[in-house]
């Protein structure tokens, strides 16, 4: 470990360490995390590409006994999830730029709409379940892929609510500063694959 | 005039779609001329955002899943 000269205070000398360390991996750490990103996407790929090859094998879908989805819902539903891309990508560009007070407006509103989007999820599972009595192991390929697929998009969505939450409350303890703020970054691209991954899902399981 | 719940959802659906979208591809329009990988990454999602958000309000106004009514129903 390097000393500190003694002209230049221990603290001030560690700070600077800090940022050099910093502006040395934060290329490794995006990397890293876009990494992350493309197994998680191949994760939903596979589920998808099963679903999808599952689906075209049946005679009819949605299988009979089984009503179609709720599409004016799911797009209410949908739009939520969207808005909070938005709010989350003018949330991290905020910060960027110094704004801290839109930033932590923008954030609450981007962990409200998530909250928002799960609260429609188990509302939509919940009618599914009781009222059309679909279920994960009782309604054949069709219950299974729905709730395996749209399930594991939902718990991903509850960690990035967790995850922005956490983020907001390392924003508000001066964790990030307008110089080093990758967790917000990495945030931010987490929160656009799961609005992503939605349109897809949004799109095999209601539209088509 | 009468509105249904169903109503309601459809015209929030292509309200929001159409707030979405905008603000998805004016995003996208200021962050064009940004470089960097990660620059690069937000921009794939901001269109893709925008490409959901056009499906929302496709979905909203019927045009998209639109189905015939099932038999018996």
């Amino acid at each position: 470990m390097a000393v500190a000269s003694p002209s230049v205070p221990v603290a001030e000398h560690h700070d600077e360490e800090v940022d050099q360390l910093y502006a040395e991996t934060r290329d490794l750490r995006l990397q890293g995390f876009l990494l992350f990103l493309v197994s998680d996407c191949v994760l939903f790929s596979s589920f998808i590409f099963a679903y999808l090859y599952m689906r075209n094998t049946g005679q009819s879908w949605p299988p009979p006994g089984i009503h179609r989805l709720d599409v004016a819902f799911a797009a209410v539903n949908s739009v939520v999830l969207f808005g909070s891309g938005a709010t989350m990508h003018y949330a991290l560009e905020n910060f960027k730029h110094g704004n801290f007070h839109k930033y932590g407006i923008l954030m609450v509103a981007t962990i409200l709409l998530g909250a928002g989007f799960l609260g429609g999820q188990a509302y939509e599972y919940t009618n599914l379940i009781v009222n059309e009595h679909v279920t994960w192991s009782g309604s054949g390929i069709f219950g299974a892929s729905f709730f395996t697929l749209t399930g594991m998009h939902g718990f991903h969505v509850f960690v990035g609510v967790c995850m922005l939450t956490i983020l907001l409350l390392q924003s508000v303890a001066g964790v990030y500063t307008k110089q080093k703020f990758f967790g917000i970054t990495a945030g931010t691209l987490y929160w656009h694959f799961v609005d992503v991954i939605w349109v897809l899902l949004f799109t095999i399981f209601y539209l088509i | 005039m009468h509105l249904d719940l169903v109503s309601i959802e459809h015209i929030i659906a292509i309200a929001g779609g159409i707030v979405v979208g905008v603000v998805a591809f004016y995003a996208l329009y200021q962050d064009w001329r940004t470089p960097g990988v990660e620059n690069n990454v937000f921009k794939i999602m901001l269109f893709l955002l925008g490409v959901g958000a056009i499906v929302a309000i496709l979905a909203g106004a019927g045009v998209l899943g639109n189905f015939p009514p099932e038999k018996g129903a």
